[in-house]
């Protein structure tokens, strides 16, 4: 075959498409048209709804409680049951994202405002951010009752009041005075996923992401594998079902650690500094 | 005489036995095509023509290679590890040859779902 013949059908390839060669069926399709057929679907998704909502909007409500209703209870619990005190590792792939979720099992959320240690702990990581240059905690946070610090730029929040962690997104949230009242827990960080749905933040480099999430009635902390924007990253954890989630004090210059069901303790980032600042703020579970 | 892969253009021509052919790395509009010996041979044809050849030569036993992307041909046989966190494809006959790929995340997904339905086939 003369090689101006074999140009060059094959070499229009994307970079992110695979194809078995001698199998001419085994491929995956062009991201492009691929697209093109979510945009038409979308397209008539959107003229239906237009019209539901013009004609018919009694009915849409209504359909949207119903949806989300179902998408919270269809969800199964992760992992195992269990009647030790332990940190059950779980990972999993979303999209193009590496999840490591860390679920605690029978132990007790608190914060304290310094690098903790005791061999009670099962599972830690770093919560509230900390000023690099003087050491303060930037936002509002609580410990066993005491305000330590009243910032609030940041809307996600997590309160701890008897044992039970709450993650929201509001300005101004009662469960401050709460936690000051009742001796519980309380801080404030970038929120990334409220109802299930995105939330976007202004900062746009990539590292290796933390949150605390809720889904179907179980808290948990997932850390991303690979560096990502918080963009990338809370869609993950959407996808992956969270319903609330905020950040965590993340990057490769945080700490943290989780126990497994072995006993052996092991840091999320193995090259992590620890201790850096004067006052290191952390969420842990015992 | 056993199959062999032929590639030839002008004055010269390389032979190889496919299942010593590794991988085959594209550098615009030439090759490195990577052999067990571990001495890449740069050929004057792109990836995609390449591609043909091993298709029309090989048939269905070309099945065993696979397109990467824009950069790679790569020889399923090889694959010695898929690390999508850190981007890696690690080729290795786990005895003399080891050679990592930096092929995208999204092409690594497709080829460990791919691979994990082949041997869940089996």
């Amino acid at each position: 075959m003369p090689l101006t013949a074999m140009t060059d059908k094959k070499n229009e390839i994307h970079d992110d498409e695979f194809r078995v060669i001698g199998k001419p069926g085994v491929t995956t399709a062009p991201e492009s048209g691929k697209w093109n057929l979510v945009w038409i679907i979308l397209a008539i998704v959107a003229a239906i709804g237009i019209l539901l909502v013009v004609f018919w909007p009694k009915t849409k409500a209504e359909s949207q409680e119903t949806a989300v209703s179902a998408t919270q209870f269809d969800l199964e619990p992760l992992g195992v049951t269990n009647d030790r005190t332990f940190t059950e590792r779980i990972d999993t792939l979303v999209g193009t994202v590496q999840l490591a979720v860390y679920l605690p099992h029978n132990a007790t959320p608190v914060l304290t405002a310094d690098v903790p240690s005791g061999s009670d702990i099962i599972l830690a990581a770093r919560a509230a951010d900390v000023r690099a240059d003087n050491g303060k905690i930037n936002e509002a946070f609580v410990c066993e009752g005491r305000a330590l610090a009243f910032g609030m730029s940041k809307k996600g929040y997590c309160a701890i009041l008897g044992g039970e962690v709450t993650i929201g997104v509001a300005a101004d949230s009662p469960l401050f005075e709460e936690a000051v009242e009742s001796g519980g827990y309380f801080f404030r960080q970038y929120p990334l996923v409220d109802n299930g749905t995105l939330v976007e933040n202004e900062p746009k480099n990539k590292t290796m992401r933390r949150a605390i999430c809720s889904r179907a009635g179980q808290i948990f902390i997932a850390v991303s594998e690979t560096d990502e924007s918080f963009h990338d990253f809370a869609q993950a954890l959407v996808e992956f079902g969270v319903e609330n989630a905020i950040y965590l004090t993340g990057g490769h210059a945080s700490g943290g650690w989780w126990v497994g069901p072995d006993g052996t303790s092991r840091p999320f980032d193995p090259k992590a500094r620890t201790g850096i600042y004067e006052n290191e703020t952390y969420i842990l579970w015992k | 005489m056993g199959k062999f892969i032929v590639i030839s253009k002008g004055t010269e021509m390389l032979r190889i036995p496919p299942e010593r052919l590794v991988y085959i790395s594209a550098d615009g509009n030439y090759s490195d095509v990577h052999t067990l010996d571990g001495r890449p041979q740069m050929v004057s044809y792109q990836l995609g023509q390449l591609e043909d050849m091993i298709s029309d030569q090989l048939g269905d036993e070309g099945s065993s290679f696979i397109r990467l992307g824009r950069g790679y041909i790569v020889n399923m046989e090889y694959v010695h590890l898929i690390d999508i966190s850190q981007k890696r494809l690690v080729l290795s006959d786990c005895e003399c040859f080891y050679q990592e790929l930096e092929p995208s995340r999204e092409v690594l997904v497709k080829l460990k779902a791919y691979l994990d339905a082949t041997y869940s086939d089996d």
